[in-house]
């Protein structure tokens, strides 16, 4: 059974198999033989990969799997094979103006009911030090304003909800 | 019997710096105490200090500036003296005068000479009025309405500032004069909401600048001594991610000039306390930037190579002491590196990032100034430096080994970090061979970027070894049957 991890939004496709000294991963163009791994306590172990042997230490919170392996970390999120087989979206979805990275709300330049091209201006905010314009992804009307000016919002948070025009 | 006229400081800070600060007042037998908010509770300032006094306010910034609750705070704590630590409200001319009429002395200098020195137009008129080199550049005060066109005049590559500002923030560089009004602009609008203050001069743009840094100490005698520069041309969007000391730019000359520059413009200020003038470099000539009235976030690699507690002599001084250093005790051992650990991912364009420290691991035998701990959530509430690692060695390339073995080793699990932008870094043949500038980072995207292939498939049989049903998958399906399955795909 195929298994899918999400790296920085991309996903990797790959499944386990039973080997004498331990598993074979199948990746698409490769398969690695053997891979193991020993814990040595409950935020580390080792990896064992084609021979070599590599200290990892590692946090799991939820579906995401922290790694930090060779001097370098990696957030990986197993995607649940039953999630994937939800229905796709079929068009009733809100259109939704999504945050692009933590941040706090500097000024908001619509309200609910007004009518929105694409491309336009919904609010400013701002990320650390640099201010960013949020545009409305498509035409449609301005349903919900989801964060108020000064408050702050995590990466990936809804920012304003939009209806499609005439609906 | 007491050392000093007072016997409890307050920090006006948070983060790593409150954390550093708290060390030195342990050190010097001074109480501490810390206003910290609620989303700063489980950090390490707050359960080191002596005295941790609750502040709170419209959001967790807004709760540090509030001059009065401060105030409170250390009145509370019966603070005879208060630190502010760097950014926050330590540039503030009205917070240490109000911190100085509430009976409190001050760690800094004088309110005026934060006046000066914070108003980036008069600091630049009383530098170069004092014979000091500062760069070409058009001042919007002196005739709002030809300001563009002056600003024209200066030429392009400009760049656009805040008089008010400092620390970057705010500015803008402009290439082509189309979009000078643009950028005026927007940088109006970022000065008014971060300094309260929108006004704004344009400068020459030097391309291929570094950017050096001389600290300096002075006393209320009349003594005044730099403790050499700090090279800080690794950055992004004006950003420091790497400091070091010595400057790989400076032949012996150069940093004598440059350094005697920086005791020369201190000097005329009447300068007390721990200060920085920072300039521009392009080849062998450089520019008075700006003096930063407080201590710096990179100040460790300059007391890695002096020997000396910068924050030590910040009390001292504050306290009224003749400064037991001269010049001829100054003396540059080694080299130092320090890389600023941020929460963000030069990957996807330096995004701020954010997550609970899941596991948090340091490396040995180096200086880490840490402002987490393990257990701690990182919110975008606040700047994205989590902490500092200090590497000191004998010469630039160990140090930079050092720093590589280092930012490698360093676990931090739960919330992405620049660590492997630094290690890429401190890898590069042009930072390692001193060949570079503030633009490093803008040509070079691929350093940014990383190489995502890279150890991927370990990552990947790391993780489906750690997730129970890709191995129990893997443990349903028998030996043979899974060997086809290779090849039935």
């Amino acid at each position: 059974m195929h298994h899918s991890f999400e790296i920085d939004g991309v996903d990797h496709r790959l499944w386990l198999s039973n080997s004498q000294q331990g598993y074979r991963l199948h990746l698409r163009d490769q398969v690695i033989t053997p891979v193991a791994f020993t814990y040595h306590s409950e935020s580390s172990g080792i990896l064992t990969i084609a021979g070599e042997s590599e200290p990892v230490r590692f946090a799991i919170e939820g579906e995401l799997i922290h790694l930090h392996i060779r001097g370098r970390a990696r957030i990986l999120r197993y995607i649940d094979p039953l999630r994937t087989l939800a229905p796709a979206n079929d068009g009733t979805r809100p259109l939704i103006a999504r945050a692009p990275m933590p941040g706090v709300v500097v000024a908001t330049t619509v309200s609910p009911g007004q009518s929105v091209s694409a491309g336009m201006a919904l609010m400013t905010i701002e990320s650390m030090k640099l201010e960013t314009i949020i545009r409305s992804p498509q035409d449609g009307i301005v349903d919900r304003v989801h964060v108020k000016e000064g408050e702050s919002f995590e990466h990936d948070a809804v920012l304003v909800t939009l209806s499609k025009e005439g609906r | 019997m007491h050392k000093f006229p007072f016997n409890t400081v307050l920090i006006a800070n948070r983060g790593e710096i409150a954390a550093r600060i708290i060390k030195t007042l342990r050190k010097l037998g001074l109480r501490s105490a810390i206003a910290y908010h609620e989303a700063d509770a489980l950090s390490p300032a707050v359960s080191m200090a002596d005295l941790a006094i609750p502040i709170s306010g419209r959001s967790p910034i807004a709760s540090y500036l509030d001059i009065a609750q401060i105030i409170g705070a250390a009145r509370k704590a019966s603070a005879g003296a208060l630190h502010p630590g760097y950014g926050l409200l330590s540039e503030n001319a009205e917070f240490a005068r109000a911190v100085i009429k509430a009976g409190i002395t001050f760690i800094g200098p004088a309110p005026e000479i934060i006046d000066l020195m914070g108003d980036k137009i008069r600091a630049r008129n009383f530098v170069q009025r004092n014979g000091f080199p500062v760069a070409p550049c058009a001042i919007e005060e002196d005739d709002p309405a030809t300001f563009v066109s002056r600003a024209t005049a200066v030429g392009v590559p400009l760049l656009v500032k805040p008089s008010g500002g400092g620390g970057g923030k705010g500015m803008r560089i402009v290439r082509d004069l189309n979009t000078l009004e643009a950028a005026i602009e927007q940088a109006r609008s970022e000065a008014r909401r971060y300094f309260g203050d929108s006004r704004l001069y344009v400068e020459r743009y030097v391309e291929l600048q570094r950017h050096i840094e001389v600290q300096v100490l002075g006393d209320a005698f009349g003594n005044l001594i730099h403790l050499f520069e700090r090279e800080c041309s690794v950055q992004r969007r004006f950003q420091k991610i790497i400091e070091e000391t010595p400057s790989p730019a400076l032949s012996p000359e150069l940093r004598t000039r440059i350094c005697e520059a920086a005791v020369g413009i201190a000097r005329a200020a009447q300068y007390q306390n721990a200060g920085t003038v920072e300039f521009i470099l392009s080849e062998d000539e450089f520019y008075f930037l700006e003096m930063n009235t407080r201590l710096q976030v990179e100040h460790p690699v300059t007391e890695m190579i002096t020997g000396v507690d910068l924050i030590a002599e910040q009390v001292y001084a504050a306290a009224g002491r003749e400064l037991a250093l001269s010049q001829s005790d100054i003396a540059s051992n080694g080299h130092a590196i320090e890389l600023r650990l941020y929460a963000e991912a030069p990957e996807r364009g330096y995004v701020p990032t954010t997550g609970n420290v899941l596991l948090l691991e340091y490396p040995d035998g180096v200086r880490i100034d840490s402002g987490i701990m393990q257990g701690q959530r990182i919110t975008p509430a606040f700047d994205p430096m989590l902490a500092k690692i200090i590497v000191h060695a004998p010469t630039r390339a160990e140090a930079a080994l050092k720093a590589h073995r280092a930012v490698r080793e360093l676990v931090l699990l739960g919330c992405e970090t620049n660590a492997s932008l630094l290690a890429r870094i401190l890898a590069d043949e042009a930072f390692l061979g001193g060949q570079f500038h503030t633009g490093y980072l803008e040509e070079n995207p691929h350093l940014a970027a990383g190489n995502f292939a890279t150890g991927l498939s370990a990552f990947l049989a790391c993780a489906a070894l750690l997730t129970g049903p890709v191995r129990a998958s893997a443990n349903a399906v028998p030996e043979l049957h899974a060997a086809l399955g290779s090849w039935r795909n």
